[in-house]
């Protein structure tokens, strides 16, 4: 079975953890994780490991989220694969921006499992 | 014509949406049902207090404040860990129940959600502190409980622009 290589993106050790645990309660297994405390990590772990998929947090100190979806375009890093945004911020202007930006998914803060499993799963079956 | 912010400062400050937002946050990240208190438990020495800054059109803070006890029984519930102190994926995980709990407080309110950003969360853990906010234009200080774990919410806000 092809492992899911999954990009964590979060300032928050604890948030990683959630929703590293939500993926594998939304079925995604086998499931490989990198996870980057900041847009400018996650940007270094893309240039060296491939990944199917990413979640990335809006609001991060350094670099934000929107900019880190921003250089992932620009430097034509991990290619194919969808991001969805997880995030504290729910306006329908920051969700436009993130689709701007490039994501294909956003989840708001809090969240539940089944919701990650709704919004991600669709995603793998189409890349 | 849309309200401003200022005109519907008794919708921002309705004590129903921090109730709400506690009641989700809790209920979808921690599996729990929270009670509202009247007074506030008799509070542990060590406390853990997080604070998340609001900016834009309304400026202020929300604020989450508890025991250690309790700090660390949120942060068992959040990630399906046990903790023996303090330490520092507890204060990670403070600061995120804060991060969340502004941001669905924000949110309830389109105005709001859009034009008021938060701040990373700021964690202070020590003892015997006390939270002084001067000149609010409106405070909300509401506390919980859930099983034997106690805790208090504080909306602050210092200017709506």
């Amino acid at each position: 079975m092809t492992e899911i290589r999954t990009l964590i993106v979060d300032d928050s050790s604890v948030m990683r953890k959630i929703i590293e645990r939500a993926l594998r309660q939304a079925g995604l297994d086998p499931l490989v994780v990198f996870e980057a405390g900041s847009g400018t990590e996650g940007l270094e772990v893309l240039k060296t490991q491939q990944v199917d998929l990413i979640l990335s947090d809006i609001n991060m100190p350094w670099m934000d989220g929107l900019e880190f979806l921003r250089q992932i375009r620009a430097q034509k890093l991990a290619p194919g694969a969808p991001v969805v945004m997880i995030t504290t911020e729910s306006s329908e202007e920051h969700v436009r921006q993130a689709i701007l930006a490039g994501a294909q998914g956003y989840i708001r803060k809090p969240f539940t499992a089944e919701q990650v499993k709704e919004r991600v799963l669709p995603l793998l079956d189409a890349a | 014509m849309s309200q401003s912010l200022r005109e519907s400062v008794h919708l921002v400050s309705d004590p129903r949406n921090l109730d709400a937002s506690v009641e989700e946050v809790f209920h979808l990240m921690l599996g729990v049902d929270c009670q509202r208190e009247a007074l506030p438990a008799a509070a542990e020495a060590e406390q853990v207090t997080a604070v998340v800054g609001f900016g834009g059109i309304l400026s202020g803070a929300c604020v989450f404040r508890t025991g250690r006890s309790a700090a660390m029984k949120v942060a068992a519930r959040m990630t399906g860990m046990e903790f023996a102190e303090i330490d520092d994926m507890v204060k990670d995980g403070i600061g995120e129940i804060c991060n969340m709990l502004a941001g669905a407080w924000k949110g309830k309110l389109p105005n709001l959600a859009a034009n008021c950003g938060l701040s990373v969360p700021a964690v202070i853990t020590g003892r015997d502190y006390r939270i002084h906010v001067q000149a609010p234009e409106f405070q909300l200080r509401h506390f919980y409980r859930f099983e034997d774990a106690y805790f208090e919410v504080m909306i602050v806000c210092d200017g709506i622009h």
